[in-house]
């Protein structure tokens, strides 16, 4: 347990791809990358050989203050202490990130519902449909701007 | 599987068939649909529609403050509702970097525990249902009944407790909770034998589950699977053991595992879990300290802006909450891991291959909850 730290996994991933890693920050044994989407997939693919098989979770945030999405790979090891997060943002307009079903078969369900509710495409995904909503639901419930004209605004007497 | 011979003039008219199972079936615990896709009595194919119980969970978290959050976290995993507000309590916090008293921590453990070993009964009772096994239900719920019975008597509540806050634990354990609880635990260790015999050593349940639904090591990484069902598998990997949280570094107990991860080893982690749960159960009450039990909070909770994930080990594996704060008193973003939508996820693979029988022990043998499976 706990051959490779953060600190070093930061190096490796930054000297290997350079620009494509846009910040990283270091909290306690976790590993945190910004990293450019053109290069997220090899990143990934990189991250896995340094030894993190286990694909935790695949969240998807909505920065609609910047007018991206973002999409949040969280790594661990189950022979290594140290863990990663891998943040990568696409603009609203073309939210394509490149999928990560190939190293990861975790990746699936987490990707169909990240599709589903927040609207990323994950391109090369195997059978991207929607998983929580049903097949003919409009739009993506968990963008920020999200409208249903069945919603009525609660207002207080 | 061997195939039995077919006269010529039938083959040609022979063809796949599709089934529906569910998403009203006694065996999928809840609404989960299965297609499958039948050749014969062989399943070749299975396609799981979730979602039936989608309530947007992670929206309606969205726009509540902090501790609005803990009730709906009950209703994820209905079983497990004390682990849940455990997970999400704790992710809170690390966010916060809040301090929780001592006696607080004791006491999380303890129900937590306790919660476990009632989960583990509703599996087994409702597993024993599935296959046949009439009796072990009505062992089990009995158990379980006891457990509610001093749930209740800390919270108020026997299935939805809301019980843990953001910084400590908000009511003391009642007067006779130490000794009711040390009375049940007495109670309960003689009780698990009884299961073996009614259950364990019986030939009819074996020969059901032994040598189904194999899921071999590799897959189970690869699927992140968690939980008894990763430790079926034999890799011996417990959140409480290899990632401590709270105070689970200071208890002794062991990590079973299985060898081949059939449903027979998913079955045999879980019957063995509960007798490590009560020993981790009868240390706690042995060291509880006297003390506070809420630590210094403010007033108005407004983490730090800041993203998180962070990770407990429910009944039914990695519970995961991932919270990003913008600094406001709402989170900006709330996503569950849920360990059985994970652990479903692999269901086509284990589950391929098999007779339509043996699909009601597969789907038992992962231990969904589809509350928590859908959100």
């Amino acid at each position: 347990m706990g051959r490779i730290t953060p600190d070093e996994i930061i190096q490796a991933i930054m000297s290997q791809f350079g620009e494509a890693v846009k910040a990283s920050e270091i909290k306690g044994v976790e590993a945190r990358m910004d990293v450019d989407r053109g290069k997220s997939y090899e990143i990934l693919l990189a991250l896995k050989g340094m030894g993190f098989d286990y694909l935790n979770c695949v969240s998807s945030v909505d920065r609609i203050a910047s007018g991206d999405l973002e999409a949040v790979y969280n790594l661990s090891s189950l022979n290594e202490s140290a863990k990663a997060m891998v943040r990568v943002r696409v603009p609203r307009e073309d939210p394509v990130i490149r999928s990560v079903v190939p190293i990861w078969s975790a990746a699936n369900w987490h990707e169909r519902e990240a599709f589903d509710l927040m609207g990323i495409r994950f391109d090369g995904h195997p059978d991207l449909r929607r998983i929580l909503t049903s097949e003919d639901w409009v739009g993506h419930p968990l963008r920020k701007d999200y409208q249903d004209e069945r919603l009525v605004p609660y207002e207080p007497a | 599987m061997e195939q039995t011979e077919i006269i010529e003039p039938f083959q040609e008219t022979m063809e796949e068939m599709y089934v529906n199972m569910g998403p009203q079936h006694p065996s999928t615990h809840g609404v989960l649909r299965l297609m499958l896709k039948l050749d014969g009595e062989v399943v070749t194919e299975i396609t799981p529609y979730i979602g039936y119980l989608h309530r947007c969970h992670e929206k309606i978290g969205e726009n509540r403050i902090y501790t609005q959050v803990i009730p709906y976290t009950d209703r994820l995993d209905y079983l497990a509702s004390m682990y849940n507000n455990f997970g999400y309590v704790l992710t809170v916090e690390r966010l916060m970097g809040l301090q929780v008293p001592e006696r607080a921590e004791y006491m999380r453990v303890i129900l937590a525990e306790m919660q476990r070993i009632a989960s583990h009964l509703i599996w087994m009772g409702t597993f024993g249902l599935d296959l046949g096994n009439f009796t072990i239900f009505m062992y089990c719920f009995r158990e379980r009944e006891k457990i509610l019975d001093l749930f209740e008597s800390v919270s108020g509540q026997r299935l939805n407790y809301s019980f843990y806050r953001i910084g400590g634990m908000p009511l003391d354990l009642p007067d006779s909770f130490l000794t009711d609880c040390k009375a049940f635990l007495e109670w309960f260790k003689p009780r698990l034998p009884e299961y073996d015999a009614v259950m364990t050593d019986n030939i009819i349940f074996q020969k059901r589950v032994q040598g189904i639904g194999k899921l071999d090591q590799k897959a189970a990484i690869d699927y992140a699977i968690s939980g008894p069902m990763l430790r079926g598998s034999g890799i011996k990997w417990d959140l409480r053991r290899n990632d401590p949280y709270s105070i689970y570094d200071r208890f002794e107990f062991e990590v079973p595992v299985g060898s081949t991860g059939d449903v027979w080893d998913r079955y045999m982690v879980r019957r063995l879990e509960m007798a490590e749960s009560v020993k981790i159960v009868e240390q706690a009450l042995r060291d509880l300290p006297p003390g506070e039990i809420m630590g210094k909070v403010p007033k108005k909770l407004k983490p730090p802006a800041g993203d998180i994930y962070s990770r407990v080990e429910s009944p039914r594996g990695e519970l995961g909450f991932y919270v990003a704060s913008d600094g406001s008193e709402k989170p900006y973003r709330y996503k569950v891991r849920s360990p059985a939508f994970v652990n479903l996820s692999v269901l086509p693979v284990i589950g391929a291959g098999h007779l339509v029988a043996d699909m009601v022990a597969i789907l038992g043998s992962i231990d969904i909850v589809l509350g928590e499976v859908d959100r």
